[in-house]
C-alpha cells in the first residue's frame, strides 16, 4: 500500500478512487433494482453526461486558475437559442458551420467574462454572477420570448441525437458520446503535455509566483475563459440538438451542476490541482446517480439534489483532509535529494 | 461619506426620474407595494451584509428560503398547527445555519463552496418535502400576514424589516461583536491572535443567516398563500447586488450599513420605475447584473480616481 | 280583423323576440388601456392569443393602448401578482390573464376591481372567483376531461393498459381542473381497462417536460401512453420517445399545436391530439374585456355581446366552478394524421 502510495501521483489516485465509487454505485444500484443494467441505461446515461461532461471540462479550465464561471447555464442556453434561431431560418446551414457558430458566439461571451475578471480586476465570482444574469437577458430580448420549434429545425439535426457510431444489439454508441469522449482525450492531453497547460496549472497554485515568474497571467487567464465560453457553446449545440424545443429557460442551473462535477472530480476549487479526467468521471458519477435514484422505486427521486449536495461537502472535505496528506508524503518522497 | 455621498445623490436621482415618468410612484400605495414585493430580499440583505463584511459569502440564503417555506407547507399539510410549524421552520433555519458554519469553521472549507453546495442541498430537501407539488392549505390568518395593514399602511412584513434593519445597525456600529466581524473581514490573522473568537462570530453569522432566511421563506409563504418547491430561486443575484453596490467589499473588512440601506432603496425604486414603465423582469434582472458588476469594480474605481486626483494636485 | 290580431301578434312577438335576443355590438373607437398578461411568456399559444387580442384591438380602432406583459417561466406566480399590481398602480383599465397563480392572485385581482378596473381571466381562470369578473373559457372544462380520456381509450385500445398523464404547473388552475375532470371520467366502467399510473409536472418548460417523459418510461415499463395536456409537454414527450426510439411501445397524446406536432404525428408517435383556436381565445377575450371596460356591457350572467368575426356568446354561469361566470368559445378540434397537416399551415 506504502509502496503504491508512493509510485502514483496523487491525482491519479484520486481518479481511481472516482472510478471505483462509479463502479460502486452500479454494483449497488444493480443489486437493489430489478433489470438495471441494460443497454438502456448504457444509452441514456452516455447521452446525457456528454452534455455535461464538456461543460464541466471547461469549468475545470477555469477552476484551474482559481476563478470560477457561473455563467455558462446563460451561454449554454444563449447558444443553443442563437443557432437553433439561424437553423430554422435557414435550414441550408451546414453542419459544421452550425457547430462552429456555437462555439464562437460561446468563445465571445466568455471572452467578455475573461476580459473583466483579468483586466479590470473583478473578482469571478461577481462577474459570472452578473453575466449570469445580463446573458440570460440577452436570450430572452433577442429571442423576444419565442421558442425553437423543432418542425423548423433541418432534419439531419434532429436526427443527430440518435446518431450511433457503433451498434451491438441495443446498446449504442452515440455521436454525441463520441464527440465528449474526443473533447476529453483533446483537452486532457493538452493540459498535461503543453507549455500553457502547466501555466494553468501555475497560476492556480500560486498567482503571486506566477506573476513574479512572468507568466502572461492575464492573458492565460482571459484563453481559460475563452475556451470554457467554446465548450459552453459546444455544449449548447448539443443541448439544441437534443431537446429541440428551446425556451427561455434553458440551461438554467447548468452552471451549478458543472461546478458539482467539478468540485467531486476532484478539481480543487482554490485551483492549482485536478484533471479534466477527473472532471469527467465527476460528472458521470452525478448523472449515474441521478439516472438511478430516478428508477429505484423505494426512494424519491428528489433525494437526488439533497445527496448531490452532500456529495460536494464530502467531496471537498476529503480533498482538503487527506489529499494534503497524501501530498505532503508524496513530495517527501520525491524530493530532489539535497546531500 | 464619499461612496454614500455618492449613492444618495443616484438615489434622487432616480426619484426624480421615476416620478416624472410615472404620477404613481410617490403614492403611498405604490411605496408600500414595491416594498412589500421585495421584503424577503430586503430582510436577508441585512444579514448578508454582515456576512460579506465578515469575508464569508453565503449562498445558500435563497434555497435555506424555499426549504424553511416547503417544510412550512409541509408541516401544515400534515396537520400540525400553522404557529407550530413557524417555529419549527425557523428552529430549521438555524439547523441549516449551523450545518453551515460547521464546514466552514471547523471541517475549515471555503465558504463559497460549502454555501454552494447547500445551494444545492437545501433546495434538495425541500424537493423531498413536497416533491412536484404545490401546497396551498394555510389558514387566512397566515395570508392575512402579508397583506394586511397593522401600522398605518404598513403590513407585518414591513415591520419586521424595519426592526429589523434598527437591531443591524445598532449591532454593526456599536457593539464590540460588529467591531469583531470588521477585523475578522479585514485579517481573519490578525483577529486570531488579537483574542477575537473567530470561529464563535462565524458560526453565529451563519447560523443567524439561517434563521433570517428561514423567516423570508415564511413571510414568501404568507404573501403568496402557497409554497412549491423552487421559490426564491435567483434571489441570490439582488440581494448580493444590494450589498456591493452599498460599498460593502467582497474581501471583507470595509462598507458600511448606511450605504446598504441607501443602495436596497436604490435597487428597489430602480426595479419599480421600470415596471411602472412596463419594462419587463428579465430586462430588469439584467439591469442588476450589469449594476452588479459596476459595483464590484467600485473599489478599482475609487483608486483609479484617487490616483487621478493625487497626480493632479501632487505638490 | 284576423289581419288585425295576426299583425299585432306578429310585432309582439318580433318586440319580444327582440328584447330577449338584445345583445350588445361592441362600438367602436372608444378608448380604454388594457393589459393581456400570459401564464408566462415564451410560448407560442400565448402569441398566438396575443395576436388575435392585437386583431381585435385593431378591428375596434382602440386609442388606447394594449400592452402584452409576462413574468418569466421561473417565476410566474410571482411576477404575475407583481404584474397586476403594477397595472392596478399604473390605472390601467382592464387587464386579462391566464391564470398560472390559483388563488393567490385574488388579493391582487380583489385590489384591483377596488380601483375600477376590469379583471377577466382566460385560458386559466381564478379556481374561487374572488376578483374575477368573467372567465372566457376555450371549452368547457368538464368536458376536456372526457376528450382525453376519450383519446387515451382510443389509443390504448381494447386491450387496456397504463398510462401516465405529464402536466404543466402544479398552480395552472386549466391544468388541475382538466385532470380532475379525467380523473372522474375515468371512473366509469368505460374506461376501466385503462390505468393512470402517475401525474408528474414539466412546468412548461421543454427541457424539464423531455426529462420527466424519459423518467416516466425508465419508471413504468410497461407504460403505453403518455397524455401531456399542455403544448410544451406534448411536443417534448414526443421527441422524448422518438430520440429514444420508443413510439412503438409509448405513444404521446394530449393538447397540442398542429404547428409543433406534425412530424409526430405523421411519423406515428403522437397519433391523436387536440386543442382549440388560440388566436380566437385572444380575439374573443379583447372583445369581452374591452366592452366590460368601456361600460358597454356589465358582465352578468345573460348578457349577450356580439365578438366581431366570431358570433354572438352569452355570459352563464360556470357549471364547473362553485362561483363564477364564464363565456364559452368553443369546441375542440381533434387532430390526427388526416388533418394535421391542413391544421399546421
Amino acid at each position: 500500500m506504502v509502496k503504491y502510495l508512493s509510485q502514483v501521483r496523487p491525482e491519479k489516485q484520486r481518479e481511481l478512487v472516482l472510478l471505483l465509487l462509479i463502479l460502486l454505485v452500479v454494483i449497488f444500484f444493480a443489486m437493489m433494482i430489478p433489470n438495471y443494467l441494460n443497454a438502456r441505461l448504457f444509452n441514456r446515461v452516455s447521452t446525457s453526461v456528454a452534455i455535461m461532461a464538456v461543460l464541466a471540462i471547461g469549468q475545470t479550465l477555469v477552476v484551474l486558475t482559481r476563478n470560477i464561471d457561473l455563467s455558462v447555464g446563460s451561454i449554454v442556453g444563449f447558444t443553443a437559442y442563437f443557432v437553433g434561431q439561424q437553423l430554422s431560418h435557414n435550414n441550408e446551414i451546414e453542419p459544421m458551420v452550425a457547430v462552429l457558430m456555437a462555439i464562437g458566439v460561446g468563445a465571445l461571451m466568455g471572452g467578455f467574462n475573461g476580459i473583466l475578471v483579468a483586466y479590470c480586476r473583478v473578482p469571478a465570482i461577481i462577474v459570472t454572477l452578473g453575466t449570469m444574469a445580463l446573458f440570460r437577458t440577452l436570450l430572452v430580448e433577442y429571442s423576444d420570448a419565442q421558442t425553437v420549434l423543432t418542425v423548423n429545425l433541418p432534419q439531419w439535426l434532429l436526427d443527430f441525437p440518435r446518431l450511433n457510431v457503433l451498434s451491438h444489439g441495443r446498446l449504442h454508441l452515440r455521436f454525441v458520446v463520441v464527440i465528449m469522449l474526443a473533447v476529453v482525450v483533446l483537452f486532457q492531453l493538452f493540459l498535461r503535455f503543453s507549455s500553457f497547460g502547466r501555466k494553468l496549472y501555475a497560476i492556480g497554485s500560486n498567482p503571486e509566483a506566477a506573476n513574479n515568474a512572468g507568466f502572461p497571467t492575464q492573458r492565460i487567464v482571459l484563453i481559460s475563459f475563452l475556451l470554457c465560453g467554446a465548450l459552453a457553446g459546444l455544449t449548447g449545440f448539443l443541448f439544441l440538438a437534443r431537446f429541440g424545443n428551446i425556451t427561455v429557460v434553458a440551461g438554467i442551473g447548468f452552471e451549478l451542476k458543472s461546478v458539482a462535477a467539478v468540485v467531486v472530480g476532484g478539481v480543487n476549487i482554490f485551483g492549482g490541482s485536478g484533471s479534466i479526467l477527473g472532471a469527467t468521471l465527476g460528472a458521470i458519477l452525478i448523472d449515474l446517480l441521478e439516472n438511478s435514484l430516478i428508477r429505484w422505486l423505494q426512494i424519491s427521486e428528489f433525494w437526488r439534489d439533497a445527496l448531490l449536495g452532500l456529495l460536494i461537502l464530502t467531496s471537498v472535505a476529503t480533498d482538503s483532509i487527506f489529499m494534503k496528506r497524501i501530498r505532503l508524503y508524496w513530495a517527501k518522497r520525491h524530493a530532489p535529494s539535497t546531500s | 461619506m464619499g461612496w454614500e455621498g455618492f449613492l444618495l445623490v443616484v438615489l434622487l436621482l432616480i426619484i426624480c426620474v421615476n416620478s416624472f415618468n410615472s404620477l404613481a410612484f410617490l403614492t403611498v400605495e405604490n411605496q408600500v407595494n414595491l416594498f412589500v414585493l421585495s421584503v424577503e430580499k430586503i430582510i436577508i440583505a441585512l444579514i448578508m451584509t454582515f456576512i460579506i463584511l465578515n469575508a464569508e459569502i453565503d449562498l445558500s440564503v435563497a434555497s435555506m428560503m424555499g426549504l424553511a417555506a416547503c417544510a412550512l407547507g409541509w408541516m401544515v399539510e400534515s396537520g400540525t398547527s400553522t404557529s407550530t410549524a413557524i417555529g419549527l421552520c425557523l428552529i430549521i433555519g438555524l439547523v441549516g445555519g449551523a450545518f453551515n458554519a460547521y464546514w466552514i469553521t471547523i471541517v475549515k472549507l471555503p465558504s463559497l463552496v460549502v454555501t454552494l453546495a447547500m445551494l444545492i442541498g437545501f433546495r434538495g430537501l425541500g424537493r423531498v418535502l413536497i416533491e412536484d407539488r404545490s401546497i396551498r392549505v394555510f389558514p387566512p390568518w397566515f395570508e392575512n400576514l402579508g397583506q394586511q395593514p397593522i401600522l398605518g399602511p404598513l403590513p407585518l412584513s414591513i415591520l419586521i424589516f424595519l426592526v429589523l434593519l434598527v437591531i443591524a445597525v445598532v449591532i454593526l456600529q456599536y457593539t464590540g461583536f460588529g467591531r469583531y466581524v470588521y477585523v475578522i473581514g479585514i485579517s481573519q490573522e490578525v483577529a486570531t491572535y488579537s483574542g477575537v473568537r473567530v470561529a464563535r462570530v462565524k458560526t453565529i453569522l451563519f447560523m443567524v443567516s439561517g434563521l433570517i432566511s428561514a423567516l423570508a421563506g415564511i413571510l414568501f409563504s404568507a404573501r403568496l398563500g402557497s409554497v412549491r418547491g423552487d421559490m426564491g430561486l435567483g434571489f441570490e443575484l439582488d440581494i448580493i447586488t444590494m450589498v456591493l453596490l452599498g460599498g460593502v467589499s467582497i474581501f471583507g473588512g470595509a462598507g458600511s450599513i448606511y450605504g446598504v440601506i441607501l443602495s436596497i432603496l436604490i435597487v428597489l425604486y430602480l426595479r419599480n420605475g421600470m415596471s411602472l414603465s412596463n419594462v419587463t423582469g428579465h430586462i430588469q434582472t439584467g439591469v442588476i447584473g450589469v449594476i452588479l458588476i459596476l459595483s464590484a469594480m467600485i473599489p478599482n474605481i475609487k483608486s483609479w480616481l484617487e490616483s487621478i486626483f493625487d497626480k493632479k494636485y501632487a505638490p | 280583423m284576423h289581419k288585425k290580431i295576426i299583425s299585432i301578434l306578429t310585432v309582439t312577438a318580433l318586440l319580444f323576440g327582440a328584447t330577449v335576443m338584445a345583445h350588445t355590438i361592441a362600438k367602436k373607437g372608444m378608448r380604454a388601456d388594457l393589459v393581456l398578461m400570459p401564464k408566462f411568456l415564451g410560448i407560442l399559444v400565448f402569441d398566438q392569443a396575443n395576436n388575435g387580442a392585437q386583431e381585435a384591438h385593431k378591428e375596434l380602432g382602440n386609442p388606447g393602448k394594449l400592452e402584452f406583459l409576462g413574468p418569466t417561466p421561473e417565476n410566474s406566480v410571482a411576477g404575475q401578482i407583481e404584474i397586476l399590481t403594477t397595472a392596478t398602480t399604473q390605472g390601467q383599465d382592464g387587464i386579462m390573464i391566464s391564470n398560472n397563480a390559483g388563488d393567490q392572485i385574488a388579493p391582487a385581482a380583489k385590489a384591483a376591481r377596488a380601483k375600477g378596473m376590469t379583471v377577466v381571466t382566460w385560458d386559466s381562470p381564478i379556481p374561487s372567483a374572488d376578483g374575477e369578473q368573467l372567465f372566457i373559457a376555450q371549452v368547457d372544462f368538464n368536458e376536456t376531461g372526457m376528450v382525453m380520456a376519450d383519446m387515451a381509450l382510443n389509443i390504448i385500445g381494447p386491450g387496456g393498459g397504463e398510462f401516465a398523464v405529464l402536466s404543466a404547473t402544479p398552480d395552472a388552475a386549466n391544468q388541475n381542473a382538466w385532470n380532475a375532470s379525467m380523473k372522474e371520467h375515468l371512473k366509469d366502467p368505460k374506461y376501466s381497462k385503462i390505468k393512470l399510473v402517475d401525474l408528474v409536472y414539466g412546468d412548461d418548460q421543454s427541457e424539464k417536460s423531455y426529462n420527466q417523459a424519459l423518467a416516466l418510461v425508465d419508471k413504468y415499463p410497461n407504460l403505453k401512453l403518455i397524455m401531456a395536456p399542455t403544448t410544451v409537454g406534448i411536443a417534448a414527450a414526443a421527441k422524448a420517445m422518438q430520440d429514444e426510439g420508443m413510439c412503438d411501445q409509448v405513444k404521446v397524446s394530449g393538447l397540442g399545436l398542429p404547428a409543433e406536432m406534425v412530424s409526430y404525428t405523421l411519423n406515428g408517435c403522437a397519433p391523436e391530439f387536440a386543442l382549440w383556436s388560440f388566436v380566437d381565445l385572444g380575439y374573443l377575450s379583447y372583445y369581452a374585456t374591452y366592452m366590460m371596460a368601456t361600460g358597454q356591457i356589465e358582465g352578468v350572467a345573460g348578457e349577450t355581446f356580439k365578438a366581431g368575426r366570431m358570433g354572438y356568446y352569452t355570459i352563464e354561469k360556470d357549471p364547473t366552478r362553485d362561483k363564477g361566470l364564464r363565456v364559452k368559445m368553443g369546441p375542440f378540434s381533434v387532430y390526427n394524421k388526416d388533418n394535421v397537416e391542413a391544421a399546421s399551415k
